[in-house]
């Protein structure tokens, strides 16, 4: 197969969890299932295969910055690459889902996360690290008000 | 903790498990098949060659194996005498065979990732050492069938028919046997092959040569002793009567050691097992 069949490929992929984790209060456990399981493990049997098949015949490493400019310069490791950020990217929106559903953070605050992690992955992480902490607050202060 | 995660379960009420008698090896063994996935996937995207083959048959060829060889044992650990498998000296041999087989894995795909031999590897004094530990490993591996079939032949309550009892126990020791014979004496020729190849034909799949003698046949029929010979076993319990049973087995035992040092010394004479027509 060739690499821009699978970059072809993974793109829906990754995107069909994605949706499922918007969606996710309609049907937690098979978004689970897959978000967090079904498709990141999909995307690293491909990312396993590529780098098996192609890591050997490419140039540079991670010791330096233009080493690893150099290994993205092979086609097949950059779209291992690629698959390395959607399957991981995936995995930690599947956590945000999962965390927020069991602090009880509403789904809708969750989602501009999801957003941010499915297009820029540690910025999301962040914005929803802030979210859980924040969150955390105001319901402890909230019960203590109320007790 | 790992005493507690692998200790043998002794309820007695249950249907015996594979995870059960030699957990160890059948967890190993499941994956090790599991990881066949990404190897696949693999020969799916490379087409590197090695020898006129896809640079990853080889180590899906050990992955298949191993899997089979490690459930195979997994399978029949149910019939080790009780508490065997309990004992710290057990474990740390099981260890130390897990350690061998998991090292030949990596080397064999670490090798194919690269592109280069890894057995017959002679090329540098590094590549030599590798080859030479990988004969000891491959040693040490394959002796837990000596292990296991000694010890199941030793047990008197196994609770199976005599014959099949036999036909176990009798089958693990000689494939340790027979094997040790073969792959020892593949591993100390140049390569797998006898006698230079014109064509390149093959037997499809396995990749025997059908020109010249090829080591690995007799290898493939010293090792699968430990299936072939237990199914005789159950075949012989159940259509014969008990003393004809165990006497079935013996004979059929010797007529596959006879079958198997033919096409060794076959292969050792350069002859195919399946020559071209």
């Amino acid at each position: 197969m060739q690499s821009d069949t699978l970059f072809q490929l993974s793109g829906p992929l990754a995107m069909l969890g994605w949706l499922a984790l918007a969606a996710s209060p309609l049907a937690p456990r098979l978004t689970q299932l897959a978000a967090s399981l079904v498709i990141p493990v999909i995307l690293s049997l491909g990312y396993t295969a590529l780098i098996l098949a192609n890591w050997s015949g490419a140039e540079g490493g991670f010791s330096s910055l233009p080493d690893v400019m150099l290994l993205f310069t092979n086609p097949a490791v950059a779209l291992a690459g690629w698959l390395h950020y959607l399957a991981f990217d995936l995995f930690v929106g599947a956590w945000e889902v999962r965390t927020a559903r069991s602090a009880s953070i509403p789904h809708l605050l969750v989602l501009p996360c999801l957003a941010l992690t499915f297009l820029f992955g540690p910025i999301g992480l962040l914005a929803f690290l802030g979210l859980r902490l924040v969150h955390g607050r105001f319901a402890t202060q909230t019960t203590k008000g109320a007790a | 903790m790992t005493d507690m995660a692998f200790a043998p379960l002794s309820r007695s009420t249950r249907k015996p498990g594979l995870f059960d008698a030699e957990p160890l090896f059948a967890a190993t063994g499941l994956l090790i098949g599991l990881s066949l996935a990404p190897t696949l996937a693999a020969m799916a995207l490379d087409h590197r060659q090695f020898l006129g083959e896809n640079v990853w048959l080889k180590p899906i060829k050990f992955q298949i194996a191993l899997t089979l060889y490690l459930l195979t044992l997994a399978y029949f650990a149910r019939w080790l005498p009780t508490g065997m498998t309990a004992r710290r000296s057990y474990r740390l041999y099981s260890g130390v065979v897990i350690f061998a087989i998991v090292a030949e894995l990596a080397w064999v795909s670490g090798a194919a990732m690269y592109g280069v031999a890894s057995h017959f590897n002679v090329t540098t004094p590094v590549m030599q050492g590798i080859y030479g530990l990988m004969g000891l490993f491959a040693v040490l591996l394959t002796s837990a069938t000596l292990v296991h079939g000694i010890a199941i032949w030793r047990n008197p309550r196994t609770g199976l028919a005599p014959a099949l009892h036999l036909s176990i126990a009798l089958a693990l020791v000689l494939t340790f046997i027979l094997t040790l014979m073969v792959a020892g004496t593949m591993a100390s020729l140049p390569g797998h092959l006898v006698g230079t190849p014109l064509t390149g034909a093959t037997v499809p799949i396995i990749g025997w040569s059908r020109e010249v003698g090829d080591m690995r046949a007799p290898h493939f029929f010293a090792t699968h002793m430990m299936h072939a010979l237990p199914v005789a076993g159950l075949l012989a319990v159940a259509l014969l009567p008990q003393r004809l049973a165990s006497l079935a087995v013996w004979a059929f035992a010797i007529l596959l050691t006879a079958f198997i040092t033919a096409s060794f010394a076959g292969a050792l004479a350069g002859l195919p097992l399946i020559p071209q027509f």
